[in-house]
């Protein structure tokens, strides 16, 4: 039961955010050009709308307290771990026209056949795709989105965006994201009867559980280690989403020499206050010394 | 042939010593020595959260080279510091690490490491790829960044899932610099943090 209080408590810290968010500019101020250091560190961060998004986070965490740490809880006492990897494999095998297509799109034939592969064991031998089967015979499992696709496209990842419910995204990865929701997911062909709005809340409700379940350690360990957790979770995003891109492969050296001669290391040559996207060797790897790039 | 016994002993002790040892130089030995302690001595032992978090701060103080993490993290923030704000943030940082490390001990559930190979890095430097795994065959790709220093391998970053351990904090703390107007205010927060973590 939820007493008045602590009813207005969750109303405010939901409303709170969006208000602050609408009263004060939703933009974050560019520096001026008389400051060229400045504003180069201000187009490295790549986050235009940081007030805006800051407030998103807090909206997100307010619907994590109110709908989706309840699911959570619920979901993991009544589902033990088997169980809900048998969620997990389920999803991943109806969605495999996400991956599939876009292992295509990216010209990666043989990942494309691993993913179909899959599909078929999974979904014969797998039980619907309940049990996944095909890890053991040496086909693990893969992710690939419309995102990655326009990344490897040569498109730049844009500014960065929070989405409440989503998570951390950016212009490209939203846009990606939207294209295989609306077309690549088998879900956005369901002409069934029935109540198909219905329907599609609960499939998002159930993907939105599922993720987070699987992500919850994890985010959890980033927000107790730090003291900025929007900028810790906005640093972290942007390293996976590399590493995704690059299908897993590790990512070039960092600026060695910060590790090695540091006292000989004039940092100013340098301005990485805020990141970007420095080390995925596609968009734009402005971090990187030029024989590191050369290197690879 | 009691002599050629002799040599063959003398032979297979110093064999043995330079295996003691070699986990010291060679990075594949180095991590899974590295978990093996952490496994063995903290993990899984059978003593409190107190000592299992001592424990952990000598291996941490051990295997990772604290100074040159912080160094990277503050980066030019680094260089404008003084002597006294450098201590601070180094200790600071230290037991931040420490203690939010120490609050998955209990969850550890089994999880084996599995090094999966090394590449150069840097001009002195390896990079030990691995993969953690579960009980359930799930596995988290791992990599260490290792530097030679003169007592040894020390670690100066962790990259779970692509996401390194530097890179964030680094690019964290730029954030919350700018924001406190300097190193002074992301010393306080951090004190703060600490003490929270410290406590809970």
């Amino acid at each position: 039961m939820v007493s008045a209080p602590s009813f207005l408590r969750l109303l405010n810290r939901l409303a709170l955010p969006v208000a602050a968010a609408l009263t004060l500019s939703a933009c974050a101020a560019k520096p001026p050009a008389s400051d060229p250091e400045a504003v180069r560190a201000f187009e490295e961060i790549n986050d235009p709308l940081e007030p805006w998004n800051r407030a998103m986070l807090q909206l997100d965490q307010g619907l994590d307290t109110v709908i989706f740490d309840p699911s959570l809880a619920v979901y993991k006492t009544v589902v033990p771990q088997p169980g809900r990897q048998g969620v997990t494999n389920f999803i991943r095998n109806f969605r495999t026209p996400v991956t599939l297509v876009n292992d295509i799109f990216q010209g990666e034939g043989q990942r494309a056949g691993i993913t179909m592969g899959r599909f078929v064991i999974n979904s014969t031998v797998g039980l619907l795709g309940l049990f996944d089967v095909a890890k053991h015979l040496d086909m693990p499992y893969h992710g690939e989105d419309f995102g990655q696709t326009l990344a490897v496209w040569g498109v730049d990842e844009g500014p960065y965006l929070y989405v409440p419910i989503l998570g951390p995204s950016g212009g490209r990865d939203i846009t990606g994201y939207a294209f295989d929701q609306l077309v690549l997911d088998p879900m956005a062909y369901d002409g069934q009867g029935g109540n198909p709005f219905l329907r599609t809340v609960a499939y998002f409700y159930g993907l939105a559980v599922d993720g987070k379940t699987r992500a919850a350690s994890a985010l959890d360990d980033l927000e107790a280690s730090s003291i900025d957790y929007y900028a810790a979770l906005r640093a972290a995003y942007r390293q996976n989403r590399a590493q995704a891109i690059r299908n897993g492969a590790p990512a070039p050296t960092p600026l060695l020499e910060d590790f090695d001669d540091f006292d000989d290391f004039d940092f100013d040559d340098f301005d990485f206050d805020g990141g970007g996207d420095p080390f995925t060797g596609l968009d734009g790897a402005t971090d990187q010394p030029h024989e590191e790039i050369a290197a690879q | 042939m009691k002599r050629s016994i002799f040599f063959s002993l003398l032979f297979m002790f110093s064999q043995s010593v330079a295996a003691e040892d070699a986990w010291r130089t060679n990075p594949t030995s180095f991590i899974n020595h590295f978990a093996e302690v952490g496994i063995d001595d903290i993990l899984s032992a059978n003593i409190n959260e107190a000592d299992k978090t001592e424990r952990f701060r000598n291996l941490f103080n051990e295997g990772f080279d604290i100074p040159a993490i912080g160094r990277f993290v503050l980066a030019r923030n680094w260089r404008r510091a003084n002597d006294t704000e450098k201590q601070a943030f180094i200790a600071l940082f230290e037991d931040l690490i420490v203690y939010t490390w120490s609050r998955r001990f209990s969850i550890y559930d089994g999880q084996t490491i599995d090094v999966r190979g090394t590449t150069p890095d840097g001009e002195t430097g390896t990079l030990v790829d691995s993969a953690i795994v579960d009980s359930n065959g799930e596995s988290v790709s791992v990599q260490w960044r290792l530097r030679k220093r003169e007592e040894g391998l020390r670690i100066v970053d962790v990259i779970v899932e692509g996401v390194s351990m530097a890179i964030t904090y680094r690019q964290e703390y730029a954030s919350v610099i700018r924001q406190r107007g300097g190193l002074n205010g992301l010393l306080a927060m951090l004190k703060q943090q600490v003490s929270a973590l410290e406590n809970s």
